[in-house]
């Protein structure tokens, strides 16, 4: 008898800490970084008094653990809402048949550039991909301005990018792939390789090895070299090849999740991320450009309209990554 | 009298029960990868080559923590040095800290020192941390065979010879099955762990494994080369079982087994020096590190870092304390049975089959598993990551106890029985006192690595809860600098304060345990 009361007790304690799907609520996976994203959902969690349910990601598996988490869950969806750091990982979702299609109102302004044409995705608040220096050991008239002047000599073992294979880094090579084409953009991976490129293992890391001298320059995420600059670095930032093909902006996304059990919370959850209050909020917590125009921001977040982009599309240049990603591989480990 | 049903029937349930939940998702996942996966990469000589290599740089370090983890905890648990208590729980807080963060911290002390990160950024810098954060596993393995030994076989043999022979010709064979499991388990846990390796640029197998999960997002490739790692681990252990059958496994006296301490002066020096000094460069650098990145721009992180993790305490300790319970439990029914049968079971197979599957791919088999309408109740709870924990961890528990089972002499059993005394008496009488300390290392070592898993729990954590770890590593990404340390401070603060917290409700038990065996 005593057995059977523990077991009943047992079951009622894991029926309290489970998550009853039936409730007002929203469950949101998210590769966007928890200290960021979470008082965003705070926000509307207050706002709406629906309970947001959110999963974060660590930088230890290279935020893709939530995406593998998704990929996992793929016949009984447990997340609504997919909020990402970049349409790369998005669009591996959409095909893979996970998401659900959603337009919402609120990015009618938003470029087209930056949404799905279906409504799998849509893109808001960016980031830009930037060359970070130290200015202890470059000359501001010296900086390079383009990714090309990275293989000349006097950069020699003094440049470092992240490991092409995962994150944003991934998907700047794989624009510079669909812009300059496989043959050139091959050669300049060549170039930085017998150039002695460093490859570190995260962009935070290039952010760091290049605040503490032990590189000149290196390539990052507007986000990192923000927080450097918040944490008192030496550095400079420079948007690269404003002359030429200019930089890759990447959107943060947001999408449905195909099947999932809460689509009406995460419309309205689709909606307010969609909002030029939230774009605000991002700008001020980590830089990030807002994509709606007329966004009051800090005087430190530059504006989209004074940066020449990289024309790029992000299917095409996402189904590219696929083809180049063995190439990508075979570069980081020889 | 009717016969029973079920010979063992603790027993059975208990088995029954791990490979319903924790076995049979994975076989599950194995076999659906195997199906659908293109399997000819397995004739790559470049698969092997990547293999050996980790073999190679786990087998270094299994080898050089089993080295100091054995001077180490001779020096704790057999010589009377000053500071013993304390030292032999301060040699445990590398334990204490993710892998992950002592690499970090590690790297920027090599760098504040060197002014480079060459002499980290290299096989030298990841072998070094990995060393110094399995060698704990190696302290307690050790020190606790250490403390089961015969006093009277040493002192008969100190009467006879000096003590350098004692050490070599009577206590080293005694503690060889302790030396072994610590390899093993050491082996397995680097042979297994990827984020270390990744972050010093280190490609090995788990490396690949990550990038085809993380970077190509093919699960089954992945799940399959995980499969080869698992199969090393099955070798190894199929090894020791044959090795350690001839093995001479000495018991503790039919008087007990209280440990005697050697008291000399000149040794008692010379082992406090090689203590401290481990202490110092092992714990006192990263942890300084740590705490000069915390307190760079004063007490703020440390107190932000307090707000932010103060609401997962309660439920991550609840956890781990509850998990760890289940996984002794399942080490002591397994071990037991395992011992008595003087063979290797497959309970004994299914564990260590589990704690060879990488984190990942186990979380994976899980949520594959379990993430049905039906399930939800489990899926959806704290349940999956209890089911977790004791996959993950149930192989060590059950390797302690089951070296401690040992070493008790089969006579003691054998003379209960003669007197129709019942298994549940012989087991709380006779069986668990003589094992306590086994068990109580196993209890500890069980609540750290739960306490701070992360490779399982975050495919698993249920949306909207915290736990401890995933809360530091999901706010790491692009936090400052020394909110991530003051984080990694707080937590080693928080687990050092439980481990002592279980001791000091140990120590009377310990104590009886002592007088008992006097």
């Amino acid at each position: 008898m005593r057995l059977i009361s523990k077991f009943i007790a047992i079951i009622i304690v894991f029926y309290i800490t489970s998550c009853n799907n039936s409730k007002k609520e929203v469950i949101v996976y998210t590769t966007v970084d928890q200290i960021f994203s979470e008082p965003i959902l705070k926000d509307f969690e207050k706002e709406t008094g629906i309970i947001v349910k959110a999963v974060y990601d660590t930088e230890e598996t290279k935020s893709t653990g939530v995406m593998n988490r998704i990929i996992a869950e793929k016949d009984n969806p447990q997340c609504d809402l997919f909020w990402s750091g970049d349409p790369m990982r998005t669009i591996v979702l959409k095909n893979k048949g996970i998401l659900a299609t959603y337009q919402s109102k609120n990015a009618s302004d938003i470029k087209d550039v930056f949404k799905d044409k279906d409504g799998y995705w849509t893109g808001f608040s960016a980031r830009a991909r930037v060359l970070v220096y130290n200015k202890s050991m470059v000359d501001d008239y010296d900086v390079p301005q383009s990714i090309m002047d990275l293989t000349n000599m006097e950069y020699k073992g003094k440049v470092a990018i992240a490991n092409p294979l995962f994150g944003t880094t991934t998907f700047h090579i794989a624009a510079i792939f669909n812009i300059l084409g496989d043959s050139v953009a091959k050669q300049l991976m060549a170039a930085l390789k017998d150039n002695e490129v460093v490859i570190a293992t995260s962009n935070g890391d290039v952010m760091n090895r290049v605040a503490s001298g032990e590189v000149f320059c290196g390539l990052t995420d507007t986000d990192d070299a923000n927080e450097a600059l918040k944490e008192g670095e030496n550095i400079g930032i420079v948007f690269l090849d404003q002359l030429g093909m200019g930089s890759l902006i990447v959107p943060n996304t947001v999408s449905i999740i195909k099947n999932s059990k809460n689509q009406d919370n995460a419309k309205l959850l689709f909606d307010y991320l969609l909002t030029k209050k939230t774009e605000a909020k991002l700008a001020v917590s980590c830089a990030q450009m807002p994509l709606h125009s007329g966004v009051k921001v800090p005087e430190e977040v530059p504006s989209l309209d004074g940066i020449i982009p990289m024309n790029i599309n992000y299917e095409e240049t996402s189904s590219n990554l696929k083809e180049i990603q063995n190439y990508l591989k075979e570069w980081v480990e020889n | 009298m009717g016969r029973k049903l079920i010979k063992y029937p603790l027993y059975t349930i208990t088995y029954i029960a791990f490979v319903f939940f924790i076995v049979v998702p994975v076989i599950y996942t194995f076999i659906t990868a195997l199906i659908s996966s293109d399997t000819l990469f397995l004739l790559e000589k470049q698969v092997y080559l990547l293999l050996a290599k980790s073999i190679l740089i786990a087998s270094i370090i299994a080898l050089l923590s089993t080295i100091f983890g054995t001077i180490l905890g001779f020096i704790i648990y057999k010589i009377n040095v000053r500071f013993r208590q304390f030292l032999k729980l301060a040699l445990l807080i590398p334990l204490f800290i993710s892998p992950y963060i002592m690499a970090v911290a590690w790297k920027d002390f090599f760098y504040v020192l060197f002014g480079g990160n060459s002499l980290a950024t290299s096989y030298f810098g990841l072998i070094m941390v990995l060393t110094m954060v399995y060698t704990p596993i190696s302290i307690l393995i050790i020190g606790s065979a250490l403390s089961n030994i015969d006093s009277q076989l040493e002192d008969s043999g100190l009467v006879l010879t000096n003590l350098k022979s004692v050490i070599l010709k009577i206590i080293i064979p005694l503690i060889k099955p302790a030396l072994i499991t610590s390899f093993i388990l050491v082996f397995i846990f680097s042979i297994s762990e990827f984020s270390v390796p990744v972050y010093f640029g280190v490609k090995l197998f788990t490396t690949e494994i990550f990038t085809q999960f993380s970077a190509f997002y093919n699960h089954s490739l992945a799940i399959i080369q995980s499969l080869l790692l698992v199969i090393v681990c099955i070798v190894l252990l199929f090894s020791e079982r044959k090795y350690i059958s001839d093995a001479p496994f000495l018991s503790v006296g039919s008087k007990g087994s209280n440990s005697r301490l050697i008291n000399s002066s000149n040794i008692n020096n010379s082992g406090f020096l090689i203590l401290v000094s481990y202490f110092i460069l092992s714990i006192v650098f990263p942890i300084l590190t740590l705490i000069i990145q915390s307190t760079k721009g004063g007490f703020s992180a440390i107190e932000r870092a307090f707000g932010l993790l103060l609401p997962t305490f309660a439920d991550s300790v609840l956890l781990a304390l509850v998990g760890t319970i289940i996984i002794v439990f399942v080490g002591f029914i397994s071990a037991y049975y395992s011992v008595k049968s003087n063979r290797t079971t497959s309970f004994d197979w299914f564990l260590l089959l589990i704690f060879a599957v990488p984190s990942t791919i186990f979380g994976i088999s899980l949520i594959k598993f379990y993430n049905q309408p039906a399930l939800d109740i489990i899926y959806s709870s704290y349940a999956i990551i209890l089911i977790g924990y004791v996959g993950k961890f149930s192989f060590i528990s059950s390797k302690l106890i089951a070296n401690s089972i040992k070493q008790i002499p089969s006579n003691l059993e054998e003379a209960a029985q003669i007197q129709g005394v019942k298994l549940s008496i012989k087991l709380r009488k006779i069986l668990i006192p003589l094992i306590l300390p086994s068990l109580f290392a196993a209890f500890i070592i069980s609540f750290i690595f739960s306490l701070g898993e992360l490779g399982t729990t975050i495919m698993l954590y249920p949306p909207g809860t915290e736990i401890m770890p995933i809360k530091v590593f999901t706010l790491m990404a692009n936090a400052p600098q020394s909110l991530v340390s003051s984080m990694s401070l707080i937590v080693l603060t928080l687990t050092l304060l439980i481990i002592i917290g279980f001791y000091m409700l140990m120590k009377p038990l310990l104590r009886n345990y002592n007088l008992a065996n006097d």
